[in-house]
């Protein structure tokens, strides 16, 4: 067994390069999980702890997070909490602060787990991840990220540098509904953030990946209790959905609709 | 810290009472220091110790019933040792069980997914995990039963052919098979007017007219007949099962976590044909057990493997193994309460399907359990209870932190609340007026002593904002009564070592509940000294004299009385004190005329919360529990014990549930399994009622089982009449008033119901 631990990007990415099947540890809170249940198992290890420009965390324009964040660190951050409550608001949300300590932003996203918190903002804040590889960076929109369960666009060599949330223009708010233990995943999480008079609206943790529909968001008439309901309900029906051990699909059917509706009401007020 | 002081600290610790806020953890601690728990500063089983050790991996069923007819082991290195039911039968290892003997140590014919059929021994973990997952199995599969009706109905196919009966085993009662049935033991209580009755011998349908015994209710006014669900959850004891084992010319030393090393050693000096003698049991600390480390569970493999390979063997389950060793049982129980206009109970009768999965185990004992405690502590002209041990396809039940009472508190006292609402009872006074007082008999023939059940009550009810007759949305309670091992012996001896100072040797098993810190507490109580003069010797079976097994709330009640006399005799008679108390008792399984408990375990719990209509999520805002502790030996440890059994009984009554798909656990591992996190218990509060003079009583699970009827009942006081643990959001959605009428008629039998 191999473990490296380097101390920049560029020694990551070239890392991937010359071993694409080495696994990326970043807080190891989920890898620890699958190699405890014997799920995974692999020879070669690259640690990012030791890699300083991923755990830099900027908000003079847009936010920028670097992939070894901290949730813990979005959840208390003085401007994060300021000017992106839904993004403080969604990190906050998971689990309980002992895995908020270890958890990192770049390991979220890269595992793909449908039963996430942050997701379901970071496409409702139109946050974008950036990708880098030997062959250079790109950038992608969380949304086109995730592709299903447990899978990403990502390629075998490619690595999360961070996430970028533009400044938001409106209120934002994350409702995560728990089922079961107040430290358990979310059985739905929906997200609403409003940006120049028109909200965006999406629902994670109820089937593969997180959903956003544009259309019946145009619809939206703030404040209004029908338009609300209407809009909750349409989610409700598009939506695929899965059963879990958190709720069967037609429970999550049933409060997706309740969950949207008071998403949009408390982004209203 | 001076004699004088100790006992101050004792004095002011007694005068206080228990409470909540006042103590610091640690700050009353005989033990001084940080508790050694915290600092990884103690040496479990799971941490091994024998040079030299082998590793051993269980090779487990992957059919819920079948036949073995094959192994490929090709693929296996030389030096793996492969143990198969052959081993077993070339040893001539006989049948066991603490109850019924109906295990062997492998077997051929597998009846659950997860029996032990095969294992290998490997030099080190790694190659016995790889060998493990080398062998190659093949089956015949046979049909299995996995539901508790199901495998009661008149043509279930049988999980065992027949009925094991042996008088030779270590918990043994009289038992009540029926044949030709899954039945492995039938319970009965049937008062005075009701024997001698001619019955059907199993009542297998959940409507049963009961026409043999229908005349108990005919002074009844009004009836509830309900029936109620709980699913089987499993124990999560931080530390997994571990065993150590050698022999030792000729003898055998297990090291190993068990609250039973009496028992363990009568069990495997059986099993190896030995003398008890040439068993020894050292139990070291255990990372929690809550019921899952007794009888055989690891041990005697453990032992086997060390036998033939002739080397010291390690064996430490996994966590999805955990899971699948031992769980609660399952259980359907339907409850009959008749009462007149006015309120008064007249008549009571429970039959309760308790599934004990593919072995007996204890289940027999939490049958009997289950049944008398649905009586509950009320007083009846009447009561008639049948409780079904039934074997099944899944992994064995067994003892379980609430021991049984738990499945019965939680059907009979939602049961008590239809009942207030049908007669318009306010649903305190109900219960007031119908509780078990000082003198009252209850349905065994046992005359309560000692009983606070109407406290309790009203402590409940106040934690709440209880009013008679007020609005109670939002608030339930619920009492109960639960028993204690009985028949049931404790010995312990004291001995004056050379530094003057003097070591304990008692049986009981430190599982985290702090029993060391109780003995030492006890014992400097009554040698009059500083507690740094009690050192507690680990339990081990070749040093400490015996006692019955550390479980049902017993150790603290028993071992203080035979504490209480060792230190008496050593104090008359120089450097060694032995003492012994044994209470006599048991019921017959007939009649349930005996004595259920030499003392009653008496509990009461209040909920107050909020459920969201539109998404069925239940907030509490008060949970509270309040149980009777007589004298308290240990402030602190007494709230954690009352508090670590609210916590279960609110993963219980919300969170807990394990799955199974044709017979294969789903969800064995804690993200699946979700049990109740440090976040989820705010709202918990709870207190330790105790009475100066009177006598210890035993305080490890009588917080469980009030909780759910408690939570279950503020639920319902919306509306919405959940009949199935755990009350998930979803089944609080499904049992809203418009899904369902919001009171059942008369005699109405609820079916399953959520999805
Ligand atoms: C007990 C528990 C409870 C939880 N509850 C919740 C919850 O309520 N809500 C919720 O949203 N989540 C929850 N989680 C999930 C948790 O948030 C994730 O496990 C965590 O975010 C993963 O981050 P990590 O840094 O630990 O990732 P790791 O385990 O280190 O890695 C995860 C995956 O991402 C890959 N990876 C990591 N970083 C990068 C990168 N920069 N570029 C490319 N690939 C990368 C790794 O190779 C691996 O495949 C819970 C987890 C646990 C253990």
């Amino acid at each position: 067994m191999t473990w490296i631990q380097p101390t920049s990007v560029d020694a990551v990415v070239r890392a991937r390069a010359e071993n694409p099947e080495a696994i990326i540890v970043a807080g190891g809170t989920f890898l620890g999980i699958l190699v405890r249940a014997g799920m995974l198992e692999a020879d070669d290890w690259i640690s990012l702890q030791d890699v300083r420009e991923l755990t830099r965390l900027q908000s003079l324009g847009d936010l920028s997070i670097g992939a070894m964040v901290r949730h813990r660190r979005l959840e208390l951050d003085e401007d994060v909490r300021g000017i992106w409550p839904g993004i403080a608001a969604a990190f906050r949300a998971v689990a309980s602060p002992r895995v908020r300590n270890v958890a990192t932003v770049g390991g979220v996203l890269a595992d793909a787990d449908y039963a996430s918190d942050p997701p379901s903002m970071l496409v409702a804040s139109r946050a974008v991840a950036e990708i880098a590889s030997v062959r250079g960076s790109r950038r992608v929109p969380i949304e086109e990220l995730i592709t299903g369960h447990y899978s990403t666009c990502l390629e075998e060599d490619e690595l999360i540098t961070r996430v970028i949330v533009p400044r938001p223009q409106g209120p934002a708010v994350y409702r995560k509904l728990r089922t079961r233990s107040q430290e358990d995943r979310p059985s739905s999480s929906v997200a609403a953030v409003v940006h120049q008079g028109t909200v965006r609206v999406v629902v994670g943790a109820v089937s593969d990946r997180p959903h956003h529909f544009a259309d019946l968001c145009a619809t939206w008439r703030p404040g209004n209790e029908d338009s609300a309901r209407e809009i909750g309900a349409g989610y409700a029906e598009r939506i695929e959905y899965i059963d879990d051990n958190r709720g069967s699909a037609a429970y999550r059917r049933r409060v997706v609709a309740v969950e949207v509706r008071r998403a949009l009401m408390q982004v209203s007020s | 810290m001076n004699t004088s002081t100790a006992r101050a600290r004792r004095d002011q610790d007694n005068n206080e009472g228990t409470g909540n806020a006042r103590l610091r953890p640690g700050e009353t601690s005989a033990v001084q220091g940080v508790n050694p728990r915290i600092t990884a500063g103690i040496r479990y089983a799971t941490d091994g110790g024998i040079p030299g050790e082998w590793h051993l991996r269980i090779i487990r069923s992957s059919v819920p019933a079948g036949r073995v007819t094959g192994f490929q082991t090709a693929l296996l290195d030389d030096e793996i040792i492969f143990l198969t039911p052959d081993d077993v039968d070339a040893a001539g290892l006989p049948a066991f069980g603490c109850q019924i003997a109906d295990q062997t140590v492998l077997t051929r014919e597998p009846k659950f997914v997860g029996d032990a059929i095969a294992a290998v021994l490997a030099p080190t973990l790694a190659a016995a995990r790889i060998a493990a997952s080398l062998v190659e199995v093949s089956y015949e599969r046979a049909p299995a039963v996995f539901d508790e009706m199901a495998a009661i109905a008149p043509d279930a196919l049988l999980v065992h052919r027949s009925h094991a009966t042996s008088e030779s085993d270590s918990a043994y009662f009289d038992m009540r098979p029926q044949d030709g049935t899954n039945v492995c033991h039938r319970f009965r209580i049937r008062t005075a007017a009701l024997q001698g009755r001619q019955e059907p011998n199993v009542i297998t349908e959940l409507d049963d007219s009961d026409t043999a015994l229908a005349d108990a209710f005919a002074q009844a006014d009004v009836i509830i007949d309900e029936v109620f669900h709980t699913p089987a959850a499993a124990h999560v004891p931080m530390e997994p099962h571990a065993t150590n084992a050698q022999w030792v010319e000729g003898r055998l030393e297990v090291v190993t976590g068990t609250q039973t090393p009496f028992n363990m050693r009568q069990d495997l000096a059986h099993i190896f044909g030995l003398a008890a003698d040439d068993v020894r049991i050292v139990v070291p600390p255990m990372g929690g057990a809550f019921g899952a480390k007794t009888f055989i569970r690891t041990e005697a493999i453990t032992a086997l493997a060390a036998r033939v390979s002739g080397r010291p063997v390690r064996c430490v389950l996994d966590r999805d193994e955990v899971f699948n060793e031992v769980t609660r049982h399952p259980s359907t129980v339907r409850i009959r309460l008749g009462a007149k206009a006015d309120g008064t109970f007249v008549a009571k009768r429970i039959w309760a399907y308790v599934n004990t999965g593919a072995y007996a185990d204890c289940g027999p004992g939490v049958a009997q359990k289950m049944g008398y405690a649905g009586v509950g502590p009320y007083r009846f002209e009447h009561v008639a209870v049948d409780s079904y041990c039934i074997y099944t396809n899944l992994p064995p039940g067994g003892a379980f932190r609430g021991y049984g009472a738990m499945q019965s508190v939680w059907a009979s006292e939602r049961a008590v609340d239809l009942l207030a609402d049908r007669l318009g009872i306010d649903a305190v006074e109900l219960r007031r007026q119908n509780l078990l007082r000082e003198g009252d008999t209850f349905c065994t023939g046992e005359v309560m002593h000692d009983s606070h059940f109407e406290e309790l009550l009203d402590d409940a009810a106040s934690a709440v904002g209880w009013e008679k007759d007020g609005d109670r949305a939002g608030k339930g309670v619920a009492i109960m009564l639960k028993g204690m091992q009985t028949p049931s012996k404790a010995e312990a001896r004291i001995q004056l070592l050379p530094d003057g100072r003097y070591e304990v040797q008692a049986g009981t098993a430190d599982m985290g509940q702090g029993a060391s810190e109780m003995l030492t507490r006890l014992a400097a109580e009554y040698l009059k000294c500083d507690v740094d003069q009690i050192v507690v010797c680990t339990p081990d079976t070749d040093r400490v004299p015996y006692d019955t097994r550390t479980t049902s709330s017993r150790s603290t009640h028993m071992m203080s009385r035979a504490l209480a006399d060792a230190a008496q005799d050593l104090l008359q008679h120089g450097t060694v004190g032995h003492g012994y108390v044994s209470n006599d008792g048991g019921l017959d399984p007939d009649t349930g005329q005996g004595v259920a408990s030499s003392h009653w375990h008496q509990g009461s719990a209040a909920a107050s919360l909020d459920v969201d209509e539109e998404t069925g999520v239940i907030t509490l805002r008060t949970l509270y529990a309040s149980s009777y502790a007589g004298k308290v030996v240990n402030p602190h440890g007494a709230d954690l014990q009352n508090e670590g059994s609210m916590i279960l009984g609110l993963g219980s009554a919300l969170f807990e549930e394990l799955q199974f798909s044709d017979g294969q656990m789903t969800n064995p591992n804690l993200s699946d399994y979700n049990i109740a996190s440090a976040l989820d218990v705010v709202s918990i509060s709870h207190k330790v009622m105790q009475i100066p003079g009177a006598e210890v009583h035993g305080l490890g699970e009588t917080a469980v089982p009030p909780v759910p009827p408690a939570i279950g009942n503020a639920v319902a006081s919306f509306g919405y009449h959940v009949t199935r643990l755990p009350m998930t959001p979803e089944r609080v959605l499904a049992a809203a008033p418009s899904h369902e009428q919001a009171s059942p008629p008369v005699g109405h039998i609820q079916g399953e119901e959520g999805a």
